[in-house]
């Protein structure tokens, strides 16, 4: 190695020691998307406790989906790891609140599918979809024979998932207690067996 | 001359005092015509009649007003509506809604300054710029909702009707913090907040057991039902369900509400094939006006040092019911008798909201009617009598109540519902003209059939388009269903009215 080598490697090694320097000075945000406008406008952690009011809202949604999640996946049932076909029914909302179930069926779904141990069939909710589509492919004329999905090749589901959720309001004078039950079931849709079932409570109290 | 000019300040001031802004113009005066032309089916006329109280010309007169605030928006909504141009109709009370909008910023993040001047002194009620009744901002929601679903936009009706309950939780959360800090300001200044306390003031028509039987000035059943009805048509039972509930406990014991909720399960999941689920909402009548009564109130003032006790004319708005006409029933295809139920009266919900309202107003008059008549005495101490006597001229011409209030809104809302086969049906229901008739057609699997019997004309609002819902229908039905959803009406079956057969490709299906 001659020595003007020697320097130049010197030099770089200088160079790059300042370059990172520089970078943990100006931190990773410069490597950020820019920002358009200075508005009052922030983003926050999605997943971030949400205390705003005591109605039913984000943090209760996830924590009610990854509870009924976590409890059906270690089910009897689905650990067996023959992916079973599941469907989605209806969770009836008892509650004066109007809480969207459909929501959280939706984020148990996703996370169900996300593990690859079952697989799901349209809900009745998707079906005018899927009948439509098939109708379109078979009855209008335009699809290339071979490619038209056959009618009466849909699979039927092995197990539905049905449940509720209840809560009970209570108002004092400088006190709001509201209680909330969610209930799931898996239910066999052969034999009508309930293979499994959860409870999932949460409790918000407000001062006012 | 140097008195005449103190007494043309003092004067002045006392105008300044009042608030200028508006407080000429009477809005009862004003709405009594358009009311009257829709009262007798001239709603074009109607229309004219807002326009021109809303036009800058006049304003300066006092005649007008060029700055066309949320009641113009309110009132040519409902106009344009009734005239069935639900386009137009639905352009001028999305106007309305932004301005309700930014009213919820300023409730959501800076309620103190919605708040704050409950006790001012300048402000006459009259100049505050008009926000709106509660009822008002709630129902705006519910009526764009309707309107979306004559346009067959059942998905811009269902964001309506999901803004309808966020906008009650706002409401909800201010007017708590409100009765707080008016309790507090009146303990802190000593005044008596009672109306019943007012000597002369029609206390009775607060005090109805019709208004105090309700549970606010702003939720109303109808709202709630038809969130339920809207919820169910897009296949979304389980929003239904607290729709139909909140209509209950906001209107107990009405059996036409508890039906909707008991059927429930049974209609989502038993659809009847070549059938609509048709609900009739029929409004009567128009929103009672708010008028100004002049009610001599007896004010403490400190005057040269020591305490005395002033008469003042100060002014309070009272509202007065006209009963309007709501039939029982209405006749389909000439024979079915189906019973409407009253779910909804308005006119109890301005009256609830204004008793609600009565300490505020009452605070903030007292409050008024102490300066001016410290304005008075310095009046008469330095101009001399003249002086005095022009001041209370002119307090007394500028005192009068805030009379704004949505006068086209229908004073009565009832509502019936029918499974009928789809298809053109005839309905016939007795106004205070007689018994009218009038064709409407049942199209896909839900329909909203809205009427409006206003003095003797008749009203229908029909749908322009109906969608077929996706939600519903999605499972064909068993070969023997399940008894018929309940259906208050005895169905006859219409001569030629034929089942759809099996099911084919909609028109329009393919995009």
């Amino acid at each position: 190695m001659n020595p003007t080598s020697v320097i130049r490697i010197k030099s770089i090694s200088a160079l790059l020691v300042a370059m990172s320097g520089s970078l943990l000075t100006t931190g990773c945000a410069s490597t950020g998307s820019p920002i358009v406008g200075s508005g009052p406008v922030t983003y926050g952690d999605a997943k971030a406790v949400e205390s705003v009011t005591n109605e039913f809202g984000s943090t209760d949604l996830q924590t009610m989906a990854e509870a009924m999640t976590r409890s059906l996946i270690q089910s009897a049932v689905i650990a067996r790891g023959n992916r079973p076909l599941i469907t989605i029914a209806e969770v009836k909302n008892k509650t004066s609140e109007y809480i969207d179930t459909r929501s959280i069926t939706d984020s148990i779904r996703a996370q169900m599918l996300k593990s690859g141990s079952v697989r799901f069939a349209v809900d009745t909710h998707a079906m005018q979809n899927q009948t439509d589509e098939l109708i379109r492919q078979n009855q209008t004329g335009l699809y290339k024979k071979g490619t038209a999905k056959k009618i009466g090749g849909m699979e039927g589901a092995d197990y539905r998932i049905e449940g509720n959720i209840a809560s009970i309001v209570k108002l004092g004078s400088s006190v709001k207690d509201v209680y909330y039950k969610f209930s799931l079931m898996l239910v066999n849709v052969e034999t009508g067996v309930i293979e499994w079932a959860d409870e999932k409570d949460i409790r918000k109290t407000s001062s006012r | 001359m140097r008195s005449l000019s103190k007494v043309l300040a003092l004067g002045g001031a006392v105008v300044l005092l009042t608030g200028c802004a508006g407080t000429m113009r009477s809005y009862d005066a004003e709405l009594k015509q358009t009311v009257n032309h829709v009262a007798t089916g001239n709603v074009a006329g109607a229309l004219a009649e807002l326009e021109k109280n809303n036009t800058g010309g006049a304003a300066g007169l006092g005649l007008g007003n060029s700055d066309k605030d949320l009641l113009y928006y309110l009132e040519k909504g409902e106009l344009l509506r009734l005239g069935g141009q639900y386009e137009q109709s639905a352009a001028a009370w999305l106007s309305a809604d932004q301005r309700v909008k930014e009213w919820e910023e300023i409730a959501k993040h800076s309620p103190g300054k919605l708040l704050g001047d409950l006790g001012s002194v300048i402000i006459n009620d009259k100049a505050r710029r008009y926000d709106g009744q509660d009822y008002e901002k709630v129902l705006l929601s519910t009526r764009l909702a309707l309107n979306h679903i004559a346009m067959g936009k059942w998905g811009e009706a269902r964001t309506e009707i999901k803004k309808t309950h966020e906008r009650e939780a706002i409401i909800a959360e201010l007017r708590s913090k409100e009765v707080e800090q008016a309790t507090e300001e009146a303990k802190t200044r000593n005044v008596h907040t009672r109306y019943k306390d007012l000597q002369g003031y029609p206390v009775e028509s607060l005090d109805d057991p019709e208004v105090t039987a309700l549970k606010n000035g702003y939720q109303s059943a109808f709202s709630h039902y038809l969130a339920g009805f809207v919820y169910e048509a897009l296949g979304e039972p389980s929003l239904a369900a607290p729709g139909y509930r909140k209509a209950i406990e906001l209107r107990p014991n009405v059996r036409f509400l508890e039906e909707g909720l008991a059927g429930l399960d049974k209609r989502a999941h038993v659809g009847k094939r070549g059938h609509t689920d048709v609900l009739f909402v029929v409004e009567s009548g128009s929103a009672p006006a708010r008028q100004s009564v002049m009610i001599p109130l007896p004010v403490p003032y400190m005057a040269g040092g020591r305490g005395t006790v002033g008469v003042i004319p100060t002014s309070f708005p009272v509202i007065k019911s006209e009963r309007a006409f709501m039939p029982s029933s209405i006749t389909l295809d000439g024979k079915a008798n189906l019973p409407l139920a009253p779910v909804t009266n308005v006119d109890a919900m301005a009256r609830r909201a204004l008793k609600d309202e009565m300490p505020g107003i009452i605070l903030r008059t007292t409050v008024r009617a102490i300066a001016k008549s410290i304005a008075q005495k310095q009046a008469a101490d330095r101009g001399g009598a003249l002086a005095g006597l022009l001041v209370t001229i002119a307090a007394v011409a500028t005192e009068s109540a805030d009379e704004r209030v949505w006068r086209t809104l229908p004073a009565q809302i009832s509502l019936g519902r029918a499974l009928l086969p789809s298809g053109k049906h005839s309905m016939k229901l007795s106004g205070q003209a007689g018994e009218q008739q009038l064709e409407f057609e049942a199209q896909g699997k839900y329909t909203v059939i809205p009427v409006r019997l206003m003095g003797s004309h008749l009203y229908a609002m029909r749908p322009q388009s109906s969608v077929e819902m996706a939600a519903q229908a999605t499972v064909e039905p068993p070969a023997k269903a399940l008894p018929e959803a309940a259906a208050p009406v005895e169905e006859a079956p219409k001569p030629g009215a034929r089942p759809v057969k099996s099911k084919k490709v909609r028109k329009g299906a393919i995009s």
